[in-house]
């Protein structure tokens, strides 16, 4: 069965989910039904409210679970729970009982739920046979649609002690929590992934968590939350970038560029990850991002281009760069292009602003000059036109064909309009037709359904009537037997 | 597997319970340091083994029960599985069987006791179903009383139909061929088959006699808490 651990495959997040990662492993279903994502790991995790009981009270369903509804069976029910589905001709196990031990359970725990309920309470309420409703209760339980307590998840250890707690369906299924004892790296016991962020260690029990885990209680029986202390992992304090290890990143970054696996493998010792993340933390190593083949191009367009570039980045890259870092890595700024390692030089002195405003400004117009150029044939009309208007004011005799031809093209341009308008109106009153006709459809369906109800009913008083007809027929030959009858036992 | 009930004629079928689900009703009476667990329950006999295992672990832990009780409880349940599943491939006979079911059970307040027929050659017949209707026009507001009804139903057909296994099998020992028209076979200790011929037949009528309409009738009685201890302790003692 699915569990929310990041190890084991949860489905495909929905699209309206809350943005969470999730890693998938299990091919997707055929039809792709909306499928949750697990719920980002904290502490409050974002609860969505589902029905409320009847005396006004919130139920609180994790937000992965959002699909659930009493009314109908989802597909992700479908798929962990196949014994229900499969034989359609089962009387034991259809829909319809499945829908019966499941809202039976769910009701029987938000009646009271700031309880846990145990599955002996529930089986002993059910009518059928205890394994399959054991395997409801589970399914329910690992989705938080029973026993979800919010307020003391942390403290809700999940009952995946069993190597045998795997469900028919053979997918899906939880890895139970080993004790894991790592020294460096800190590796989470319970779902096996590196722990990066923030950890939990507890030294009863020498176990260690990532966040996630802790946060969803998966780990041992008998541990408790409050065991726990919170260790920061950061990445610098976890693996502090030496000068050499940057300048090793550097380097690697100019010549290989967006090959981060080579890059990583220059640098040694740090993953491709490590490497991009540390290099974007780097508040002006963006520069280099794009610029692998700066000496080829000698195009003052591309220039420009390049500075406005380098001028986002550095504003993206968060402007609280120090000096000292600026000044150090200027000597990477002499490449091959002499020209831009004064435009990098100039920005790096201006300041990430200024810069970004230079280079707009000078790419804006740039690009005008640029078009204006280009469509340039494009316009000769326009530009005549503007010409012939201008100098039309002047008055010369030569002006007289090019006043005509602006003219005509004055009245060619009225007359698209026109058109245009004139088609605009047609196809309202299309559209006008059509729904009208719609209109007189929908009703006549009405009169006609009408006509069938009052069909409907006459058909009952007649099937009424013969029925009653057929009792006093019944009765009255009965009487007669009975008359008959007693009156061959008198004899 | 399902045999046209016509007239007398017998041919056997293989043993399983007359149910239209397979299930087992499963005892459990077991005592440990002074602490006793009683409970019953219907299990489906295509469960692995390891099913059985896990619901005695669960049941441990829910009821916070010493775990001594673990294997006991195991054990108790794949006996009475075996013993199950060794009837399984005999055959037993399915002539005309409509047998009187009686209900007398008490669950927490509520008080049952009821008697009606059921066709044990019905192979669709749903003990289940039986109970979730009853409680549901009786207005059982416990929720626990269906299921003991459901399994009171199950444990008698399933000693019923043990019982045509080991008659099917006496008389196959006795090699003496069939006897005649016996339609009312007389079983050692369960209910004896209603004799259909005198009921349906023509000189009688379908509607039951006055003076049985006590005995048909359920009744459903709510206890008060001194009764249910005055029970309880009645109990204890017949058991002791």
């Amino acid at each position: 069965m699915a569990t929310n651990s990041p190890a084991t495959a949860p489905p495909p997040p929905k699209p309206g989910d809350p943005p969470s990662s999730s890693t998938e492993t299990t091919p997707p279903p055929p039809k792709q039904p909306p499928q949750p994502s697990p719920s980002p790991a904290k502490p409050e995790a974002p609860l969505s409210d589902s029905k409320p009981s009847t005396e006004a009270t919130v139920v609180l369903v994790p937000s992965h679970s959002r699909w659930f509804s009493l009314h109908s069976i989802h597909q992700c029910e479908v798929r962990h729970l196949p014994e229900f589905f499969d034989s359609p001709s089962s009387s034991s196990k259809n829909p319809r009982v499945y829908k019966y031990y499941r809202n039976s359970i769910v009701k029987y725990f938000r009646y009271n739920p700031s309880r846990k309920i145990t599955f002996t309470d529930v089986r002993k309420t059910l009518v059928g046979d205890v394994g399959s409703i054991r395997r409801v209760f589970d399914f329910l339980e690992a989705w938080g649609l029973i026993n979800y307590l919010p307020s003391s998840s942390m403290n809700k250890p999940l009952k995946w002690d069993d190597k045998e707690s795997k469900s028919e369906s053979g997918s899906n299924t939880a890895e139970p929590p080993q004790p894991v004892r790592e020294n460096t790296k800190r590796i989470c016991s319970g779902c096996k992934a590196v722990c990066t962020i923030a950890c939990f260690a507890c030294d009863k029990y020498d176990l260690t968590l990532c966040a996630r885990c802790y946060v969803r209680g998966n780990y041992r029986v008998g541990v408790s939350s409050s065991d726990f202390r919170r260790v920061e992992i950061s990445e610098e304090t976890k693996t502090d970038w030496s000068e050499k290890e940057t300048l090793n990143l550097l380097e690697a970054v100019t010549h290989y560029g967006d090959d981060w696996k080579r890059v990583s493998q220059h640098v040694g010792g740090r993953t491709e990850k490590d490497c991009v993340a540390h290099f974007i933390k780097l508040p002006f190593g963006d520069q280099f991002l794009r610029y692998r083949d700066g000496g080829a191009t000698d195009d003052t367009a591309n220039q420009l281009r390049q500075n406005a570039a380098v001028a986002e980045f550095d504003s993206e890259a968060g402007g609280a760069a120090e000096h000292s870092k600026r000044m150090r890595l200027t000597p990477l700024a002499d490449a091959s292009n002499p020209i831009m390692a004064q435009a990098a030089f100039l920005s790096a002195l201006a300041g990430s602003e200024v810069a970004y405003s230079a280079a707009q400004a000078a790419v804006a117009t740039l690009s005008e000059a640029y078009k204006t150029t280009k469509n340039h044939r494009s316009f000769p009309r326009n530009t005549s036109l503007q010409e012939a208007g201008i100098a039309s004011n002047g008055g010369t005799s030569s002006d007289s064909s090019q006043a005509s031809r602006f003219h005509a093209n004055i009245l060619l341009e009225k007359e698209e309009l026109d058109v245009e308008k004139a088609i605009s109106e047609i196809i309202e009153v299309q559209m006008k037709n059509i729904q009208d006709k719609l209109l007189r459809f929908e009703n006549s369906d009405l009169m006609i359904e009408k006509e069938c109800q009052q069909l409907e009913q006459m058909k009952n008083l007649l099937f009424l009537d013969q029925l009653s007809l057929l009792f006093q027929k019944q009765s009255a030959s009965k009487s007669g037997e009975r008359t008959e009858g007693n009156g061959v036992k008198t004899n | 597997m399902k045999t046209p009930a016509s007239g007398f004629y017998r041919n056997p079928v293989k043993f399983r319970m007359p149910t239209s689900e397979n299930l087992v009703p499963i005892r459990l009476d077991i005592e440990i340091d002074g602490q006793r667990y009683k409970d019953a329950f219907t299990w489906n006999p295509t469960d692995p083994d390891s099913e059985v295992v896990l619901f005695a672990k669960r049941t441990v832990k829910d009821l916070k029960l010493p775990p001594a009780f673990v294997t006991q409880i195991a054990q108790s349940i794949q006996s009475q599985l075996a013993d199950f599943r060794s009837y399984e491939g005999q055959d037993m006979y399915a002539g005309e069987k409509i047998i009187p079911i009686k209900l007398d059970l008490r669950v927490n307040h509520t008080l049952v006791k009821d008697q009606f027929l059921w066709d044990l050659n019905n192979f669709e017949s749903d003990p289940e179903e039986f109970a979730r209707i009853f409680c549901k026009d009786m207005a059982i507001e416990d929720p626990e009383v269906g299921p003991a009804i459901a399994f009171a139903i199950r444990e008698q057909l399933y000693e019923i139909a043990i019982q045509s296994v080991v008659s099917a099998r006496e008389s196959r020992l006795s090699k003496k061929g069939r006897r005649g028209a016996e339609y009312a076979p007389v079983s050692k200790g369960g209910a004896v088959a209603v004799d259909l011929v005198k009921l349906f037949g023509p000189k009688s009528s379908v509607v039951r006699k006055r003076k049985e309409w006590d005995v048909y009738e359920p009744i459903v009685d709510l206890l008060s808490n001194e009764e249910v201890d005055a029970l309880e302790a009645k109990e204890e003692r017949n058991f002791r």
